[in-house]
Formats: structure tokens, C-alpha cells, sequence
């Protein structure tokens, strides 16, 4: 990294893993944080649909909130702290677990109460070649 | 040796890949209306969409990335979201005239009406991808599209002059009916250059798990697979073109489609063509559907695979379930799925720029392609296709309501 970090070209948008390498979605926006008397610097990446929206423009956002659930959406967004981040490559590992966010609710919500309620959720049928 | 059946089955994922219900319909179309007149833009279309693959497939052997991903980390989210509302909307109409394809040829079969097999048929595609892998998606219905070469033995059967046929690769200037004309040049490049099937081809790369050792298949497949497909299309156009054209008879019904191949060979030729149009169709289904999925997890990042469990990439298995159901509801309504084939293939056309000219800076992006980016030959073909892709956006919708 001696080139120094481009924020815009390899941090925002980048896919994102876990720990344990699943996908947890994308850098949706950066948060810097402003100190006194010291340079600001990158606090955190969040994920979620509400700051998708926020970046896209205005008339998203506000398209989204006239959304069903967009209390739920406001709320469900992921703040991962740049410290947690392990490594930066075509994609950013971060030490946290996909279980802890709150942006992956709406993985669980369907993994519990949709998809695993319909027969043939927990396999797949190989083909035979 | 291993390769070299991937090869085999990649041409004929191929073949199964291009003949679906809008090669079909508009093929039909255009022969029955122009005669051979129009086989050079199913020839071009063909091009188009292997140099197109070619291209996805080597971003995604090289990079091990798809190409939405790409796309939504060069574009950032707030100019991704237009290829994004570009492939989805198009893709989801051509979804639902694929759902009507099966159906239609359902009620060609049996006789019960279209409609009341929009929801059957959903839920086998559903099926299907549910409990299937990639693989078995891919294989399955391309093994079965191979019935699509019925359409070579009934062109042969009709004994059309070939030369005459290879006149019509030149392109020419129609004596009458511009609009129709031109209007059917867009349907066909529509129908042929579809995005959902280089997203699904490069999303389909990184499922199969290719790598730089991968780049000799990837382009015998983009290359040869299309070049049998584009063929078996300008067959169906010949078909048209000897059945419809001299009994002057204007195709306005999937019904009438049928006679291409009735007419050369009697009730097994009506057969096979209810066979080929369900297959194909069934198999378009699928690959949309997968498409749209991987459209949305590629973009926000999910977890994805049609390789795993249900259950361990939710988001993105409700996604395909519920566009399936959401592209069902149309056809059980009895939307009229020729109409709807027709405009959606225009959309499709006008959609190419935003999915198209991308390409271009990807291609030629070394941290991405390293040694593996663009020639002078690609970049020019890539050039070309882009301009074409805008020449089909500013004429797609004053040309439906011209000619359509």
C-alpha cells in the first residue's frame, strides 16, 4: 500500500467480507471523523440500504422513506469501524462476524421465516456430470 | 480431455442460450415480411453478442469477479444504478414473454388456454432453481435446446436458393415498409443482443470457477456456441421466410409461428416445434431469473451462488422465486405474450449503451485485465458494438411506434 489508500477508488463500493469471508455487502459510504488539532481521519464504513439511498440522490431517499418497513431499513445499517479492517485488496476483509449486523437482517429474517419453512432449503441436487 | 467437454457442453449451453422466444418471434417476423432481406442483421446481432461474451467471460476468467460487481465498484452505487434499473426493467419483460413462450406452447399442446399455465410453469422453473446447481441448469437445458435443430432440417426440407439467402447478409434498403423495416432491425439486435445473457455468461464463469487457464474455452464457447446459435435463428428466419412470404401471410400469433415448421414437416415438424419453443423458453426462464438474482446480490454485495443451500444465500434465492412469481402474473392475466415479446426486445435494445460502453473502460483497465486487456481488435469491435448500442437507443422507441 505505498501508494497510499484512494478512498473513493478502493474503499467505497468495494465488496466486503467477514471474518470468515462471506459476503456482508458493500462499502455503502465512509464516515470521517473530525478531531481537534489532528488531520481527520476514516472512522468507519456502513452498509445499508438507507445510505445507498442517501447517495444515490435526494428523490431515492426520499422515495424510500414512502417505502413499507422504511423505519426498519433506517435502522437496519451497519457501522464497521476502520480498525476492523484486516486487509484491502479487490476486497476489503473486515474483523466482524456477519451474524452481528444489522444490515444482514433482512438475510436472517427470509433464512427463518421464508426460505427454510420450504422444503429442499438446506440442499442441493448435484448434477451428474 | 476434461476441457474439451466443457468446451462441447459450453457451445451448446450457447446454442440453447440464443434461440429463445425472441429470437424466435422476430426471426419469424422478419422472414415473413422481408423475405431473407433481414438475415444480415441477425448475423450482426450474433457478432455483437459473442464478441460481447467473449469479452465478460475473460473480465470474469481473469479477474475472478462478475461483471455487475465490476460495474458497481467502478461506477459507485449513485451511476450503477442505472445499468442496474436498465437490465431489470427490459430483463423482467423479457422474462414474462419467456414465461408465455411455455405457456403458449402449452396451449398449442393441450389445448387448455395460456393463462392457466403461467403459475405450473413458474413453479418448475422454480423448482428447478430451488433444488438445482448450476450445473444441472445449465446442462439440462441445453441438452434438451439441441431439439432447436429441427429448424436446419425443416430450412433444408423447404429447399430455399442459398444464394439468395446469402445475399441477405448484405444489408440493403427495404422497396417498401421503412418503419416495419427498421423497426425489425431493432427487434431482432434486441432479441439477439440480450445483457441478461452476458451477465448471466460472466456470473456463469465464476459458478463453472474459471481462471486465466480458461481463456482458450471461454472464447471456442462465445465464438463457436453463437455462431450454431445465430445460425439456427437465420434457419427459423428461412423457415418464415419460405412458408409465410409467398401466401402473404402477416404473423400476428404465436399459433401462426407454428406453421414454419408444419408446413416443411407435417404434424412431427408441428411436434418438435412445441418442444423446441417449450424448451428454449423453460430454459430462458431459468437463466433470467438467475440473472436477475445475481443482478441484485453482485450489486449489494450478498452472499450468491446458485451452487449453495437455499438457506445460506436467502436474499438471493427469494430474489429469483419472487421474480418468477412476479413475471407469472402478467401471462395468468392473459397479457398477450407476441405484444409483450415485441416491445420487450425493443426496451432490451434501447437498454444496450449503459451495459455496453462500460465495457470499455474495463476491458482496458490493466490492474483488472493485467496482460489479458483489450487489443486494437477487440477495442474496435467494442467501439463499434457501443455505437450501434447508441444508434438502437435513440431509434428504438420512435421506431415502435412507427413500426410496431
Amino acid at each position: 500500500m505505498n501508494d497510499g489508500l484512494d478512498l473513493r477508488h478502493d474503499v467505497q463500493d468495494a465488496q466486503l467480507k467477514d471474518r470468515n469471508r462471506e459476503n456482508i455487502g458493500r462499502c455503502d459510504s465512509l464516515v470521517l471523523e473530525l478531531r481537534d488539532g489532528s488531520p481527520p481521519r476514516v472512522a468507519a464504513m456502513l452498509i445499508g440500504g438507507a445510505v445507498r439511498r442517501e447517495r444515490v440522490g435526494r428523490w431515492m431517499a426520499t422515495l424510500g422513506r414512502l417505502l413499507p418497513g422504511a423505519r426498519n431499513s433506517a435502522s437496519a445499517v451497519s457501522r464497521i469501524p476502520f480498525d476492523a479492517v484486516r486487509s484491502i485488496g479487490t476486497t476489503i476483509e473486515v474483523d466482524v462476524l456477519r451474524d452481528d449486523l444489522p444490515s444482514e437482517h433482512l438475510e436472517r429474517w427470509l433464512a427463518k421465516h421464508v426460505v427454510c419453512r420450504i422444503p429442499g432449503a438446506d440442499q442441493k441436487q448435484e448434477s451428474k456430470t | 480431455m476434461k476441457k474439451w467437454g466443457e468446451v462441447a457442453l459450453g457451445v451448446v449451453t450457447s446454442i440453447g442460450g440464443f434461440l429463445e422466444v425472441g429470437s424466435i418471434a422476430t426471426s419469424v417476423q422478419g422472414g415473413a415480411q422481408f423475405g431473407f432481406q433481414l438475415v444480415w442483421a441477425l448475423a450482426l446481432g450474433t457478432v455483437c453478442l459473442a464478441v460481447l461474451m467473449e469479452m465478460t467471460g475473460r473480465l470474469a476468467a481473469v479477474s475472478g469477479r462478475s461483471y455487475v460487481d465490476l460495474l458497481r465498484e467502478h461506477l459507485g452505487i449513485r451511476f450503477f444504478i442505472i445499468p442496474f434499473v436498465a437490465v431489470l426493467v427490459p430483463g423482467f419483460l423479457v422474462l414474462v414473454s419467456e414465461l408465455g413462450g411455455v405457456a403458449i406452447g402449452l396451449q398449442m399442446a393441450t389445448g387448455i388456454a395460456f393463462r392457466w399455465w403461467a403459475i405450473p410453469v413458474a413453479l418448475v422453473a422454480w423448482a428447478l432453481l430451488w433444488r438445482g446447481t448450476f450445473g444441472l441448469v445449465e446442462q439440462g437445458t441445453a441438452l434438451l435446446g439441441l431439439a432447436s435443430v429441427i429448424f436446419l432440417v425443416g430450412a433444408l426440407k423447404l429447399h430455399p436458393h442459398w444464394s439468395a439467402v446469402g445475399a441477405g447478409l448484405v444489408p440493403s434498403a427495404p422497396s417498401r415498409d421503412h418503419a416495419k423495416y427498421w423497426y425489425l432491425v431493432v427487434s431482432i439486435l434486441g432479441a439477439s443482443i440480450s445483457p441478461y445473457l452476458y451477465l448471466f455468461y460472466s456470473a456463469g464463469a465464476l459458478e463453472d470457477g474459471w481462471t486465466i487457464e480458461y481463456l482458450g474455452v471461454n472464447r471456442v464457447t462465445a465464438g463457436v456456441g453463437n455462431l450454431f446459435g445465430g445460425g439456427l435463428a437465420i434457419m427459423v428466419l428461412v423457415c418464415a421466410a419460405m412458408v409465410f412470404l409467398p401466401r402473404r401471410i402477416e404473423v400476428d400469433a404465436y399459433e401462426q409461428i407454428a406453421l414454419v415448421l408444419a408446413t416443411p414437416l407435417g404434424r412431427t415438424g408441428f411436434a418438435f416445434f412445441l418442444i423446441t419453443l417449450c424448451i428454449t423458453c423453460f430454459g430462458a426462464t431459468a437463466e433470467i431469473s438467475l440473472a436477475g438474482a445475481y443482478l441484485f446480490a453482485q450489486g449489494l454485495g450478498w452472499p450468491w451462488s446458485e451452487n449453495m443451500r437455499p438457506s445460506a444465500d436467502s436474499r438471493f434465492a427469494s430474489t429469483y422465486s419472487l421474480l418468477l412469481l412476479l413475471a407469472a402474473i402478467p401471462i395468468a392475466l392473459g397479457a398477450d405474450p407476441l405484444k409483450l415479446t415485441n416491445i420487450s426486445m425493443v426496451l432490451s435494445a434501447a437498454s444496450l449503451p449503459v451495459t455496453v460502453i462500460p465495457l470499455l473502460v474495463l476491458m482496458n483497465d490493466e490492474r483488472i485485465m493485467t496482460s489479458h486487456a483489450n487489443g486494437w481488435l477487440g477495442n474496435t469491435a467494442l467501439v463499434l458494438i457501443a455505437l450501434l448500442s447508441i444508434v438502437l437507443f435513440l431509434a428504438a422507441v420512435p421506431l415502435q411506434m412507427l413500426g410496431g
